[in-house]
């Protein structure tokens, strides 16, 4: 306390002796995901060196629901720090964002406009930057399993269930679930919503609207039954149950396993845990009915944004407009890898990506062949779903079933979040 | 048969009892220590195994040197809020204490009820930094301390009330007649007596503070005022984590709190057994 006049002092009279480069520092909060800071690091590390005078502070939150009551704690008591890294979509639009993050409208130059949509507050500014690589939602498989059998990438769920009665029939397991991590079991039912749009295109504005239901458009309701018919089939694990989501990796890296549903960054545990099993694995866009449109279900990277209480605005929105540049983008694919394409203009990958991403990328390539996951296009996602899944995908709920209480589920979120028609 | 050997029925029990206890306390720690000691990819797979490689020493390195030494840093910050905190919870706990046991006075029914409504009445999180901050304690390690205080303070004084009601007033009064002034009476004369609860408290206490996670978590935001349980996030996040790692940095955790334990043990059993053979 006692020096603390003296720090006035000192710092009255450095103003007024004219020192004009005063060091700031940022303080930055990501979650703890490896890559995240390897990202985090090497941006601020190439920042600093442009920018001497800037410093930063990185600091670690957890994920999950932990997460998620720290940040918006953190927001309402105005101690968020300057920069903050969290999702995109429906969790962005639950920060209340017209309140607490600053508009960075001004400095999306760069960015690709599917990414601006979700993370444009409800009075539509643009309130975030997007921070790493889009993801998509599909099914691992494992290459050397469909060279031993014969097998060619399926483009059609039932082409897809052929494929599975072709492995077990030579004794191994089909497909690898992993309901020990209760959010891995939604992967059936999320990534399955570009087919859900193929089939009916307004689907998610109905559904925000009210106007459509799980239960009763059959479309929707696919991803359910798939579910239950590949538990009925007898093609998952044996310790479907139990299993976490590090032993689905494990098993469709090493060959345990066939299948394995799953978004997209699990390449990065692959290439931590296995990486000379990195090139036997492959990545295909969840099958629908129609060969003919066999697109993929891709959730938007997270964001970057700037708490309103921050007292380094300027700085800070210069750093993002950093992150949201090529330059940016290019560090950013140095320091972790493509495990998919970046969202901004002109940043293009590598030549020699991995073969999952390699197979994803084609989708994003062809227009019309991405569909973004419902909880970027509606604001409702139900709180329940990862349970329903886990009891319709361990045969304890018929799909029917399942979808009519996802739809009772999902009301009371409606509500809450005060939508017309509910 | 001398006095001390134990029959057969009774050496067969003990030794029963010992082994049940064993497999209890000792498989959960055997199963830290034999992960942190494995490969990422070996400690992916979750196996109760002896590790293939023994990685003790790069492990341990790489865990206390992440994230520039936030380990160490960590460690430190943890032992000042703990000692700190616990310091506090016995001085004010065992004053508090006295006074709602020896003085009866109208308001010791409100106090009382104050200190239960204490400990059951959960704590809400903005507010409370709403209070920190307005005295500009966000933030900082007296801040913490000061909550970690406030949350246990209400356990120390039931703890020191109901024991010292068993400390007999005749103690007092002599002290009295000797002409002691009240503090001396309870520094000189009640607080030695109180080792044995003290002893408790701190193994209880400091155990808590040390292993807490949540009230660091929101309280004590900001890269230099880590404590260790926040370190385990370096290493473990949603979708990928670095097993090894993480359980070598929950086995480097986990040895202070053992310490103290170990440390103070004998002399809880022995201050309980003390007070009853007293009578």
């Amino acid at each position: 306390m006692r020096h603390y006049p003296s720090a006035a002092l000192l710092a009255a009279f450095a103003l007024s002796a004219g020192f004009a480069h005063a060091e700031t520092v940022l303080s930055v909060t990501t979650d703890g995901n490896a890559e995240t800071v390897a990202a985090m690091e090497a941006l601020t590390a190439a920042y600093t060196a442009a920018h001497p005078d800037i410093t930063f502070e990185i600091e670690n939150r957890p994920g999950g629901a932990d997460g998620d009551n720290l940040v918006k704690t953190r927001l309402a008591t105005g101690e968020a720090g300057d920069i903050l890294q969290y999702n995109s979509g429906s969790l962005f639009q639950a920060l209340k964002p017209v309140d607490t993050l600053v508009d960075l409208s001004d400095i999306q130059g760069s960015v690709i406009d599917s990414f601006k949509s979700v993370v444009t507050a409800p009075d539509g500014t643009i309130r975030g930057v997007p921070f790493g690589p889009a993801m998509g939602g599909g099914i691992y498989y494992n290459k050397k399993i469909y060279a031993e059998l014969g097998l060619s990438v399926p483009k059609t769920w039932a082409e897809f269930m052929a494929n599975n009665e072709r492995i077990k029939a030579a004794g191994k397991v089909a497909v690898a679930q992993t309901y020990g991590d209760t959010w891995s079991s939604q992967l059936f039912v999320l990534a399955d919503f570009y087919n859900v749009q193929a089939a009916v295109p307004t689907f998610a504005a109905d559904y925000t609207a009210n106007k459509a239901k799980y239960a009763t458009t059959p479309a929707a309701m696919a991803g359910f039954q798939h579910l239950e018919d590949v538990y009925k089939a007898g093609y998952l694990n044996e310790d479907f149950g139990v299993a976490k989501f590090d032993d689905g990796v494990r098993m469709v890296a090493t060959g345990e396993a066939a299948h394995y549903p799953m978004l997209t960054f699990a390449l990065g545990n692959i290439k931590q845990n296995f990486p000379e099993n990195l090139e036997d694995v492959g990545f295909f866009a969840q099958p629908g009915d129609d060969p003919a449109r066999n697109g993929l279900t891709v959730w938007m990277p997270a964001g970057l944004y700037i708490p309103a209480a921050s007292t380094h605005v300027a700085e800070a929105k210069d750093f993002l407009a950093f992150v949201a540049s090529v330059e940016g983008c290019n560090i950013m694919i140095g320091a972790n890898g493509a495990t998919g394409p970046y969202l901004i203009k002109g940043c293009e990958l590598p030549k020699d990506v991995p073969g999952a991403v390699a197979d994803m990328m084609p989708y994003f390539q062809a227009d019309g062949m991405t569909a973004p996951a419902l909880e970027f296009l509606s604001p409702i996602k139900g709180p329940a779903l990862e349970q329903i899944t886990v009891e319709v995908g361990s045969g304890i709920r018929p799909a029917a079933e399942a979808a009519a209480l996802y739809d009772q589920d999902v009301e009371k979120q409606a509500k809450q979040l005060g939508l017309p028609n509910w | 048969m001398t006095r001390n050997s134990l029959s057969v029925r009774q050496r067969n029990t003990g030794l029963i009892a010992t082994a049940a206890a064993a497999v209890i306390f000792i498989t959960p720690f055997l199963y830290i220590f034999f992960m942190a000691m494995k490969t990422k990819k070996e400690a992916a797979l979750f196996l109760f195994s002896w590790p293939r490689e023994w990685h003790f020493w790069s492990n341990l390195t790489e865990v206390i040197m992440a994230r520039n030494y936030m380990l160490l840093l960590a460690y430190m910050n943890s032992t000042l809020i703990t000692v700190g905190a616990v310091t506090l919870l016995i001085l004010f706990g065992a004053m508090v204490g006295y006074i709602l046991q020896r003085r009866p006075s109208g308001w010791n029914r409100l106090i009382y009820a104050g200190v239960l409504v204490g400990l059951m009445v959960p704590p809400a999180v903005v507010p409370t930094i709403w209070v920190l901050q307005g005295l500009h304690l966000f933030k900082t390690l007296q801040g913490m301390v000061l909550i970690q205080v406030a949350y246990g303070l209400a356990f120390s004084v039931l703890l020191y009330r109901s024991f010292i009601a068993t400390i007999p007033r005749d103690l007092d009064e002599a002290a009295i007649i000797d002409g002691a002034k009240p503090l001396q009476i309870f520094v000189k004369v009640i607080l030695p007596l109180l080792r044995p609860v003290t002893v408790t408290l701190i193994v209880v206490q400091s155990i808590a503070i040390f292993n807490d996670f949540t009230n660091p978590l929101y309280y004590l935001p900001g890269k230099e005022n880590v404590t260790v349980q926040l370190t385990l996030f370096n290493f473990q996040s949603q979708f990928q984590s670095q097993f090894n790692l993480l359980f070598m940095n929950i086995l480097l955790v986990t040895i202070p709190p053992l310490i103290v334990f170990v440390f103070f043990n004998r002399q809880i059993v022995a201050g309980m057994t003390a007070g009853a053979v007293k009578g």
